[in-house]
């Protein structure tokens, strides 16, 4: 029984890193701009689309996809706020840019299905299949231990872009106060670009990973996303520190879940501590003003 | 100059007239209207996108020569293989395009909100792929289901497992929806009657997409013989996938089955990979099945779409060519659609023969085919039914 629970320890582990990785680029985008990203779900899904194509049709190594996906949805973020979203925030208007996300997330649903069709496709990674023995009878996949180790270092990268480089510095200063960090010199909106990049090419490099592991489908993202907005619930809204602590606790909720309860019943878990969170601690996880939070 | 532009108005009617004389095929009454309503969005688009195909094909080959003088038609909707969009899916197809009949849904969810809607509008609707036992039971007499449903699948299946497989012990896993849950029950309640023993009973949501945790579950639960499994395609992968790595099905060096149904359709073994080898599930199309109904069937179909059908394509087929026949034995309008239909018996169709009982279920369980999964990813009938 004890290699069980561990072994759903490390099932959780990996499971919420792959949720941080995608709920990372919703809090940044709040934090920044305090706006919800419905679009989120679908730059996930385009980045394993990119990431499958790249290995399947053009016979890519399955690495180098997760890079490609990254850049796929760098450029896609770029694109889609510069020709939607910011236009729309120039209209001084908060739920016009909110309503564009919902319209860009079924426009690009639909799109993906004109043009890869609704039956999944079988995404594999040439790592799912390794599986390597650890102790007391645990295993973990290649694919696995990747997820790992791509989460773990792109949280390290972003933390220390955030903190030390001077970008990360003014992102801050943007999310703080924009108005004050324009008169400084800063201008909010090449940052609020960079937020949109970076969410994005999060959320296409999470899509890369999740892909062997998620249904392959124009609606793959969704099923990810509901969770992510989750956990930057339970995180703190806009709460970098927060969501990572949040994604991995909702990846071991589901785990222990599945294990002692019932997988029918996960939601029902992570939805109750949401609701207790909202109710008893809106902050979040970590207590911070919203302004400190990017 | 009156006079002229009347002359010249009157010829036109005449030879507007003449035109729709000369082509009966557009005349109002001499097209049987087919609504579809099929999931093309979520999920289970799968099952539309290739419900289409069989469906257009069957169309295509009967508007060659007409039906008893009849041309058929069909309109599809999305229904999106949930309640919702499926009502309201209906409902638009009823009011705008009026439909003799309907054929759809694939999901038990969808198929169950729908029924209420035609029954009112007196449509019949004919079901190819959905299983959950609510659907003819009591059903209503507008609806009818030429697959068997999940007591007849479950019983079957189970039995199988029982007698053929010597399976003792099972898992259950199933999605949680009126077709998962129902058909894992009935599964769970033959087996038991029959002296097997259910470890776990594990219903999930759609939205899983991890079931490294289930498969970890299932390690812990000792010998475990049988695991059915009632999931669409995409999360059927990634159980099979799941269940491989932790060592616990013959995919991955262990000692359990997986048994799956209907909802799989034909190439999930190929997707799967070695972590499908030695899966049994039954499908309703044997491309074996040497019946010149089922031959004509494989070479069209690849004649017009150049790929192999799949049972999906095959059923959907079916559906249009049970219309096609309830036409040829006189229907003309809904009302004579229904009836007619409820009296059919020995139809011998591309997935086996349909024989309805008074529930409008079809009774024939040569509809069901077993296959198990080989080595090399091809698949061989198991002949059990």
């Amino acid at each position: 029984m004890s290699t069980v629970i561990l072994q759903q320890g490390i099932n959780g582990v990996v499971l919420g890193s792959l949720y941080v990785l995608v709920a990372l680029g919703l809090t940044l985008i709040y934090g920044v701009l305090v706006q919800i990203n419905f679009a989120h779900a679908d730059v996930v899904t385009i980045g394993a689309f990119a990431a499958y194509f790249f290995t399947f049709t053009f016979g890519g190594n399955y690495l180098a996809s997760i890079a490609v996906a990254l850049l796929v949805g760098a450029i896609l973020g770029w694109l889609v706020n510069a020709a939607i979203f910011a236009p729309l925030r120039e209209r001084g208007s908060e739920l016009l840019p909110l309503i564009a996300t919902i319209g860009v997330s079924v426009l690009l649903q639909n799109v993906m299905l004109l043009w890869f069709g609704p039956i999944p496709y079988a995404f594999d990674s040439p790592y799912s299949n390794q599986v390597i023995r650890l102790w007391g009878g645990t295993f973990i996949t290649g694919q696995n231990l990747i997820i790992i180790a791509v989460s773990t270092l792109t949280i390290a990268l972003l933390y220390a872009f955030m903190k030390f480089t001077f970008m990360g510095k003014a992102l801050r200063a943007v999310a703080q106060d924009r108005e004050t960090a324009g008169l400084m010199g800063i201008n909010p909106n090449h940052l609020i670009m960079l937020t949109f990049v970076i969410a994005s090419a999060l959320a296409g490099m999470g899509g890369a990973m999740l892909g062997p592991i998620l249904v392959l489908t124009p609606f793959a993202g969704t099923t990810v996303i509901v969770k992510a907005f989750a956990i930057v619930i339970i995180g703190g809204f806009g709460n970098v520190e927060g969501t990572i602590i949040a994604g991995l606790l909702v990846g071991l909720i589901e785990s222990y879940t599945t294990q002692f309860v019932n997988p029918g019943l996960i939601d029902i878990v992570v939805f109750t501590l949401l609701l207790m969170m909202l109710a008893f601690r809106p902050t979040g996880l970590i207590a911070e003003k919203r302004e400190e939070n990017v | 100059m009156k006079t002229r532009s009347a002359i010249f108005c009157l010829g036109m009617v005449a030879i507007l007239g003449m035109f729709a004389v000369a082509n009966p095929a557009h005349a109002q009454d001499k097209l049987i209207k087919i609504g579809g309503l099929f999931p093309m969005s979520g999920p289970g688009a799968y099952f539309g996108a290739q419900d289409k195909q069989g469906i257009e094909l069957a169309i295509e080959q009967f508007n060659k020569t007409g039906v008893n003088g009849y041309k058929l038609e069909v309109k599809f909707e999305d229904s999106a293989c949930s309640p919702l969009p499926a009502t309201q899916a209906a409902k638009r197809l009823l009011e705008q395009y009026k439909p003799l009949v309907v054929v759809g849904e694939e999901c038990s969810d969808a198929t169950l909100a729908i029924m209420p809607v035609m029954e009112q509008a007196k449509v019949p609707l004919l079901n190819a792929g959905s299983s959950s036992i609510k659907i003819t039971d009591p059903g209503n007499p507008w609806t009818f289901r030429i697959m068997p449903n999940e007591v007849m699948q479950g019983v079957d299946i189970a039995t199988h497992a029982y007698k053929r497989l010597n399976a003792g012990t099972a898992v259950l896993l199933y999605e949680n929806t009126n077709a998962g849950i129902g058909n894992a029950k009935v599964f769970g309640d033959t087996f038991k009657s029959l002296g097997g023993q259910i470890l776990a009973d594990i219903g999930f949501g759609r939205d899983v997409n991890d079931f490294t945790s289930i498969a970890t579950r299932i390690t812990g639960l000792g010998k475990v013989d049988v695991i059915p499994t009632y999931t669409l395609e995409g999360q059927g992968l990634r159980i099979t996938q799941a269940l491989a790595q932790a060592g616990v099905t013959k995919g991955g060096g262990g000692q359990s089955i997986q048994l799956g149904t209907i909802w799989l359709p034909f190439g999930f073994e190929q997707k799967a990979g070695k972590a499908s080898l030695g899966y049994v599930r039954i499908v309703q199309f044997d491309p074996t099945d040497k019946r010149e109904v089922v031959q004509d069937f494989i070479r069209t179909f690849k004649a017009k779409y150049n790929q192999d059908p799949t049972h999906i394509n095959a059923h959907a087929f079916d559906q249009i060519l049970l219309i096609a026949d309830v036409v040829r034995r006189g229907a003309t309008d809904a009302q004579s659609v229904r009836d007619i239909m409820a009296g059919t018996k020995n139809f011998s169709g591309v997935t086996g023969s349909v024989e309805f009982d008074k529930t409008n279920q079809n009774i024939k369980m040569d509809t069901i085919h077993y296959m198990e999964t080989l080595p090399d990813l091809s698949w061989k009938a198991l002949g059990w039914n």
